[in-house]
């Protein structure tokens, strides 16, 4: 048998073949495995937004704890960052002694990763109650200051005259972490 | 010379047939084609945003690590200063002991607080009100307590009571030996 078929209609055959193949070969090769490499990369991003997602929800947590903390030590960490000020210290402490004279302001041996100035005072008080309240008005003042032994007690005419060595802790200059650096995203 | 009557037919090589095939082949290759550019485009757009996930992390780790060092600072604060306040108020109430220690009797010319002992300068009576009265209370808290009288002027007599903690005060008389 002949198939008779006309030089026109071989040409539209042939470039229809060619046009398929093509098509096919386009949407195997190329198409489909980027469909693939689409779904793939989709499901990744989606895996990493969720880390992600747990990181901020951790570092909201520590942001909140920071924060907690930092509102509830506010003395303590703006007194640590007080640099001590011995006319204002006398100023403020004056009402619970007859005298008050803060002899040296001399800068001790770091402690714990503080440093330290160390005061001598001596001071004349009315009674013992006086130097009481002192040490409950040291809890209470812009620095942090510890009493420290030797601490002396002598009589003098209707006074007692004290002795005594305060340790004023604070920040050293190259640690300024309190300031609170990271700000809520 | 004509040999037909009628005019003859343009032909075109863009027949009905090769039309509809354009057609067909243009509209999926132009589907296949505008997909494809999709898919670029999204991967482009989840690369980018992968990206910007990576930054972010990174960023979230150095504030996070920041935030735990402020905290572990702010918490070395709090038990420095916790530390400091709690010595200062010890010591109040150990004045006030002394000094409630002592009894009417008794004056107390000096008083000098160690951080292992506690000297007491004074004037008494007699001995056996300063043995009674001051002695054995001192001797309940110092495990050493050495006392010295010298006559006064008035009569009384004059003391020095000198009281340690018992394991200080052999590290002490090491100190003072080496001096």
């Amino acid at each position: 048998m002949k198939i008779k078929m006309s030089r026109h209609y071989l040409y539209i055959l042939l470039s229809s073949l060619f046009l398929f193949l093509f098509v096919l070969l386009f949407a195997f090769l190329v198409l489909i495995p980027k469909g693939k490499e689409y779904r793939q990369e989709r499901l990744e991003l989606k895996k990493s937004s969720v880390k992600l997602q747990q990181y901020q929800d951790f570092h909201d947590r520590v942001y909140k704890k920071l924060k907690d903390l930092q509102s509830k030590n506010r003395h303590i960490i703006t007194a640590f960052e007080n640099r001590f000020d011995a006319t204002r210290f006398q100023k403020e402490n004056k009402n619970y002694f007859a005298s008050l004279k803060l002899s040296k302001v001399v800068n001790g041996a770091d402690e714990a990763g503080f440093s330290v100035y160390e005061v001598n005072t001596t001071s004349h008080i009315a009674s013992p109650a006086n130097f009481y309240n002192f040490l409950d008005a040291l809890n209470k003042s812009d620095w942090i200051i510890g009493v420290n032994f030797p601490i002396t007690f002598q009589r003098d005419a209707e006074m007692i005259r004290s002795s005594f060595r305060m340790k004023v802790y604070a920040n050293k200059e190259d640690i300024n972490t309190t300031k609170s650096k990271s700000e809520a995203k | 010379m004509k040999y037909s009557y009628i005019e003859p037919r343009k032909k075109s090589p863009f027949t009905q047939e090769v039309q509809l095939m354009v057609a067909f082949f243009s509209i999926t290759i132009i589907m296949l084609f505008s997909t494809y550019l999709f898919l670029l485009y999204k991967d482009y757009n989840f690369q980018k945003d992968q990206r910007n996930i990576l930054t972010k992390q990174v960023e979230l780790k150095k504030n996070i690590a920041d935030m735990k060092k402020q905290i572990a600072f702010i918490n070395k604060q709090e038990a420095l200063g916790e530390k400091i306040y709690t010595q200062n108020s010890v010591l109040k109430d150990s004045i006030a002991n002394l000094f409630d220690l002592v009894p009417e009797r008794i004056t107390l010319s000096k008083a000098k607080l160690l951080k292992n002992g506690l000297i007491l300068y004074g004037i008494t009576p007699n001995k056996d009100v300063y043995n009674f009265m001051l002695q054995a209370p001192l001797r309940s808290i110092f495990q050493e307590t050495y006392s010295s009288f010298y006559p006064a002027k008035n009569g009384w007599l004059r003391f020095v009571s000198t009281n340690y903690v018992k394991d200080d005060f052999a590290q002490e008389e090491t100190n003072s030996n080496e001096n």
